[in-house]
């Protein structure tokens, strides 16, 4: 009896845990099965379903690009330079990760838009921002470089300062010293940042609707594709959900297991290297 | 779940729970006069923003037993909600085809005409691309419409139909060109002039005459269209005495009246 009694907390929270695990998977194994094969290939002819595929492929893949190019440095300051001013910094990059899609939509607006802030001067280069690709591209940026930044930082901050120290001493330049030590001490962290950044930048939907707008091609995305083909041919959102999915569990598997890996492989370079 | 047993005759019936979770985010549901029993749900296209309410105040007043409460959106959307089972009483299209759909599966019994509408051009306050009549609509870079599943947006491309001898081949293709997004409703579009990105857009002439820090340029009689919108009580609750006096409210001569206060304009 007493027994019994002392376990009830755990089952409690076991069911409590299972609960939280079916409401999980359920949508997702029924996005697996809800369709099939004869929906999703006439939800692949669709109008919509090739220029958003297109587009999504193409406005991710230079997201990514600057979020890396850009964020990589970003992070490195972060993880090395003054406390003080890198918190700063630090608490605007990550804003985005807490602030609601559709206010960010907003405030692309206000700082883009042509009566947004820098619209007089962006009028005057004869740059249009609003309704083109490029929104879809900055709205992207925007909201997927906090999560490469944060996890660069983290990882830059694990980066072992003697271990620099040692290369600069072996006669190694600072950004010698850089590529050939710290990006692959924290190439770990870099890869998944890089993926959940990239994760986040192929599903955004609420910013790019309010900024960008929607048109096939140009500014409709996956994720906008999804929302209009609700109103118009359900297989074809189907279809797109299914190539998202897809997408999304390459990244899980990006992040979670192929890391393993590489920091093993990372692991012996170093510890079998001149540098010990 | 409960909504996903209401099965559509399509067969589309093992999307239904994933469909359902999309549309029900999709929408907001502003709520009229006082707390009481029971409201009259009334789903009701975006155009008929301000004129529903003003109905609804003033069926309040009348019927201060009743309470209604409203939801608008693009009318497919509305249609799609109901379709999965959305808790609506009565529903409010843009156009025939939406409710036409609804009443061939059976989901909505006996829609009337109540109102008709046209369309209009409106551009931001300060007219950034000088569009003074309807002939400089080609002129304007950034123009906005509505998707062609939207009342709206279905109006609009059959206006351009009908512009298309007077505009030219090569002006109406222009315009066709500057289209730069497609909005799921019409005060969507709109909304793109009034926050001044867009260099024009085509919504119904209410939205224009309502509309905030806009111009409104009329549309030719002769190529503008008739939007005419259709109410309905959806299966079910076609007999709750509410229900009835509401459809009946907005047919009658008080409801025309406030109805045309907001721009629209009767129908046969």
């Amino acid at each position: 009896m007493s027994r019994g009694f002392r376990n009830a907390p755990r089952w409690i929270a076991t069911a409590l845990a299972l609960a939280l695990v079916v409401i999980v998977a359920v949508p997702v194994v029924a996005l697996g099965v809800a369709s099939t094969p004869a929906d999703l290939i006439a939800g692949a002819r669709d109008p919509l379903f090739v220029p958003a595929l297109w587009l999504s492929a193409r406005t991710t893949l230079v997201s990514l690009f600057i979020v890396v190019v850009t964020g990589t440095p970003l992070a490195w300051w972060i993880a090395t330079g003054p406390r003080a001013r890198t918190r700063i910094v630090e608490v605007f990059v990550v804003m985005p990760i807490v602030l609601p899609p559709a206010v960010l939509g907003v405030a692309l607006l206000e700082a883009f838009g042509r009566q947004g802030l820098l619209g007089p001067l962006l009028e005057q280069l004869g740059v249009q921002i609003p309704f083109t690709s490029s929104a879809v591209v900055i709205a992207q940026v925007v909201v997927s470089a906090p999560f490469y930044v944060e996890s660069a930082a983290i990882a830059f901050r694990r980066v072992d300062v003697d271990l620099m120290l040692v290369a600069r001493t072996l006669g190694a330049s600072a950004s010698r010293a850089f590529f050939r030590v710290a990006i692959p001490v924290a190439a770990t962290g870099l890869l998944g940042g890089a993926a959940l950044a990239y994760a986040r930048a192929i599903g955004e939907f609420g910013a790019t609707l309010l900024f960008a707008g929607n048109l096939s091609g140009v500014t409709q995305t996956m994720p906008l594709a999804i929302y209009m083909a609700l109103e118009s041919d359900v297989r074809a959102a189907l279809a797109l959900s299914w190539v998202l999915g897809a997408i999304a569990i390459a990244l899980l598997f990006a992040i979670r297991v192929a890391p393993q890996g590489l920091s093993g492989r990372t692991r012996a370079r170093l510890g079998g290297g001149p540098l010990q | 779940m409960l909504h996903c047993s209401r099965v559509s005759s399509t067969g589309r019936s093992r999307w239904l729970c994933l469909r359902l979770a999309l549309v029900a985010t999709s929408a907001c549901s502003p709520h009229v006069g006082q707390p009481g029993p029971e409201p009259i749900r009334v789903f009701a296209a975006s155009s008929l923003t301000e004129g529903f309410t003003a109905l609804a105040q003033a069926f309040e007043a009348a019927h201060p037993e009743e309470r209604v409460a409203l939801q608008f959106a693009g009318s497919q959307s509305l249609r799609l909600q109901i379709e999965q089972g959305a808790p609506a009483d009565v529903f409010a299209s843009a156009n025939e085809a939406h409710v036409r759909e609804l009443v061939r599966d059976g989901t909505v019994v006996a829609p009337v005409a109540f109102a008709t509408n046209r369309l209009a051009i409106v551009v931001p306050a300060d007219n950034p691309a000088g569009v003074k009549t309807f002939d400089d609509l080609a002129s304007a870079q950034r123009i906005v419409v509505g998707t062609e599943q939207a009342p709206i947006g279905a109006y609009t491309r059959a206006m351009l139909r009908n512009a298309e001898p007077r505009l030219g081949a090569s002006r109406a293709a222009m315009v066709k060109r500057h289209i730069v997004s497609e909005e799921p409703n019409a005060r969507l579009v709109r909304a793109k002039v009034e926050l001044g990105e867009a260099d024009a857009a085509i919504v119904y002439e209410t939205d224009a005459r309502s509309a905030k820090r806009a111009r409104t340029i009329d549309i030719p009689d002769d190529i503008n269209v008739e939007a005419t919108y259709f109410v309905g009580a959806v299966a079910g609750a076609e007999r709750r005495k509410g229900v009835e006096s509401w459809i009946h409210f907005v047919r009658s001569e008080q409801g025309r009246e406030v109805l045309q206060r907001h721009g629209f304009r009767g129908s046969e």
